[in-house]
């Protein structure tokens, strides 16, 4: 994986460009989904390598586990609604961290940019499908819904409060250690973990 | 005797309910029931139902448990409390998504019931959207909207959520007929297409996406668009891709205006709170004279933007126009595929399709499935048959022989939606082979050539043999020849010394031939010493010969160290 980012650094733009195909993005085909998403969740991926040189030593001290829920990822027949549902939660709190203000210093102004563009792109893709198979699926929803009164935590549900719990932690985490340098790169490099966990994700989406 | 049976047993029962709680003292105080809480936003509530029916000097206090707390504690704001219901907001809550355990009793002096306990629950689950803020600011042809998102900057319960909810929007114009219109808005959007100097009224509800959660409508607010701005704003923006820039085009139906388009990230709009500053100029599009600009490639960085144009007329400067999404990747074109074919058999013709190479040989990443447009046809006619195949190897059957086909292909996207396609690859073309008939005489006619020019070849070898025998006899000597005149060859005896093989001859005979092998040893002292010992012994040395055997055996050393 350390032979990618030198790779993609050597693609440059034009290169880079020329190669992909298109999509216009109101007219995404869903079935496509998991091609898009692998494409953009490794592309995410690359762009959080590249955004810092190295990972500084004195930074290991501060290192915390933060328990990536891997047992969803784990599932052996979850719902292809889920795995989105899930990916799209991901997505979510990814962005959501990464567009705090609070590290002008930290990193490049923009291979920050890149990086929250290249998750807006992902949410972009997973919110036009999700929507699609909300219209397809209305009524299957509201059974949804009425479970999710009654019980308060119906299955679907908890996969996503396990990560909401995860990214919570890294959330509390920065706000401890009051958004040092150390604790981004932490931050950093726990998410890269995590895309590289969904990027392995995709393939489930693939055999559906 | 049985009237004052049943009259005793009356007044004991009337009685009871008097005289017991009289006795114990309100150690039978009954617990709350229904305890169940309500959280809107940062406001958490919990509410229940008294069960004693004197409500006088009758308090209610909580407690609560998180995990990872071993006891009970006080829950703040619900200490006793007259009422049913207490607002525990103040708790502070570091983890909204963890289970919360709750339990009310009664007080009354120095008693209290049993603990009543509230089914556990998260925080987050059962949280519901709060109200909206909303600000309007009117255009002449557009509504500007600012929502603030529900809860309060410093929200624990929408804390990371402040950046995924969406607005549903519905609008409607309070004129005689009220069509409404419902549009899914950010928290800082515009709503376009409005008639200037009319009124129109809007309610706002939030959602949040996952988990699907929807809030209460807002009051509705009602504003009145301006009228029609001098200078108009610039209309159905255009973006393309060509080659190595970016076309922005729009309409206008004025002269003499200047124009100036401005870009945004898209990923800003989820971002609630005002971004007005963080437009930024597009080159080559600044103060332009037409309606078109060419921007070069590298302005934008890969991704999803917005772009927006004004006019402006010397003085007066329009609003904003219509703001257009574009995503870099539309530039991207689809090469044409690479295609080959042969003849398989005398009706068939074999197509293999490869995949597209770019000019400089660098090969395309296939990220989205492909379908191919293949174009048939027969050399001579022009009559074309037309294709679609998702796989990449195929057969034409039931052709012509000894026919030329030609084919040509292109590259489509699967889905029709997309309705991108490359051009043409290079023609192709190809003969059938020859049929059946003509075949098994062709593969006779191969055979008896080879084997003609096999019997050819062993013909020739044995003619030549006969020739090299008569015309070119070889000049070699008979074997019993070689007897008597070979002689080792003086390398022989170099090679002889160096393996330091030592033979000490002697002379018996004086003849010239004869040479003497001796010891090599560098040390010339030695040798001359050596030689003069065995010249001594053997006695039948003459000086001659001494002086000869000795020089020679120099040399030898000379040309051995040499």
């Amino acid at each position: 994986m350390s032979a990618e980012p030198d790779v993609i650094r050597k693609c440059t733009w034009p290169v880079c460009l020329v190669g992909l195909f298109v999509t216009g993005i109101l007219s995404l085909d869903c079935s496509l989904l998991d091609v898009h998403l692998r494409r953009v969740t490794w592309q995410n991926l690359s762009l959080l390598s590249r955004m810092s040189k190295s990972f500084p030593i004195e930074c290991l001290r501060e290192s915390k586990a933060f328990e990536l829920p891997q047992e969803i990822l784990s599932h052996t027949q979850p719902l292809t609604r889920d795995i989105k549902e899930a990916f799209y939660e991901m997505s979510r709190q990814a962005f959501h961290i990464f567009i705090q203000d609070t590290f002008k210093s930290t990193w490049e102004e923009k291979h920050l940019r890149q990086v929250q563009i290249g998750l807006d792109q992902q949410l972009q893709y997973l919110e036009q499908c999700l929507e699609e198979e909300e219209e397809e699926n209305e009524d299957m929803r509201e059974m949804a819904e009425d479970e999710w009164t009654q019980s308060g935590a119906p299955v679907p549900q908890l996969s996503n409060l396990e990560l909401r719990r995860y990214f919570n932690r890294i959330d509390r985490f920065l706000k401890d250690k009051k958004y040092s340098h150390c604790a981004w790169e932490i931050v950093r490099v726990e998410i890269r973990r995590c895309f590289y966990f969904f990027h392995k994700f995709t393939a489930l989406l693939r055999r559906k | 005797m049985l009237a004052l049976l049943g009259a005793t047993t009356l007044m004991l029962v009337a009685g009871a309910p008097w005289v017991l709680p009289a006795a114990s003292g309100g150690t039978n105080l009954k617990s709350p029931e229904n305890g169940r809480v309500c959280i809107i936003d940062d406001n958490f509530i919990l509410k229940w139902n008294s069960n004693s029916e004197s409500v006088r000097n009758v308090t209610f206090s909580a407690e609560y448990k998180i995990p990872g707390m071993d006891n009970w504690k006080k829950l703040p704001g619900c200490q006793h409390i007259t009422s049913t219901e207490c607002n525990f907001s103040s708790v502070k809550l570091k983890n909204v998504y963890e289970k919360i355990e709750l339990r009310i009793r009664a007080e009354k002096g120095n008693n209290a019931s049993q603990w009543h306990e509230v089914k556990p629950f998260i925080p987050f689950q059962k949280a519901q959207i709060g109200p909206l803020d909303v600000h309007l600011e009117a255009e002449d042809k557009a509504i500007i909207i600012h929502i603030s998102p529900p809860g309060t900057k410093d929200s624990i319960m929408w804390a990371m959520d402040h950046s995924s909810f969406i607005y549903s929007l519905v609008i409607w114009k309070n004129s005689p007929s009220p069509e409404e219109r419902t549009e899914t808005v950010y928290s800082r959007d515009k709503i376009y297409k409005l008639s200037p100097e009319t009124t129109y009224c809007l309610k706002v509800k939030a959602e949040l996406r996952s988990p699907r959660r929807v809030g209460l409508y807002s009051p509705v607010y009602c504003i009145n668009t301006t009228e029609k701005h001098k200078v108009p704003a610039p209309e159905n923006i255009e973006i393309d891709a060509e080659n190595q820039v970016y076309v922005l085009k729009w309409d206008y139906a004025y002269e003499n205006t200047t124009f100036r388009a401005q870009w945004s990230h898209e990923f800003l709009k989820r971002i609630p709170g005002s971004h007005s500053d963080k437009w930024k100029q597009i080159p080559n599009c600044e103060d332009v004279k037409t309606t078109h600009c060419v921007i070069p490639q590298n302005v934008f960085p890969e991704g999803i933007h917005r772009i927006r144009v004004q006019a402006s007329n010397g003085n007066n400067t329009s609003f904003w126009s219509e703001e257009k999404i574009f995503n870099t990747e539309m530039k991207t074109i689809l090469f044409p595929p690479v295609i080959s074919m042969k003849s398989v058999n005398d009706d068939s013709l074999h197509v293999s399709i490869g995949a597209p190479k770019e000019s400089e040989n660098k090969s395309v990443n296939q990220l989205y499935p492909l379908i191919y447009e293949v174009i048939f046809r027969e050399n001579t006619s022009n009559a074309e048959r037309k294709v679609v195949e998702k796989r990449t190897d195929f057969t034409f059957p039931n052709l012509k022989p000894l026919t030329v086909y030609c084919v040509k292909a292109r590259a489509l996207t699967e889905n029709d939606k997309w309705n991108k396609s490359s051009v043409f690859s290079d023609t192709v073309c190809e003969k059938t082979k020859p049929g059946n008939t003509s075949k098994t005489w062709l593969i006779a006619g191969i055979c008896t050539a080879l084997f003609s020019v096999i019997v050819a070849v062993y013909v020739v070898k044995v003619l030549l043999r006969c020739i090299n025998y008569v015309f070119f006899p070889s000049s070699k000597p008979p074997s019993t020849v070689d007897e008597y005149f070979s002689e080792p060859p003086v390398r022989n005896l170099l090679l002889s010394t160096s393996e330091e093989r030592t033979e000490r001859c002697s002379v018996i005979e004086n003849a010239n031939t004869l040479t003497v092998i001796e010891e090599t040893n560098p040390i010339d002292e030695d040798h001359k010493k050596y030689n003069s010992q065995t010249s001594q012994d053997s006695g039948n040395y003459s000086n001659e010969d001494e002086n000869s055997g000795s020089k020679i055996s120099e040399e030898l050393l000379q040309q051995e160290t040499v």
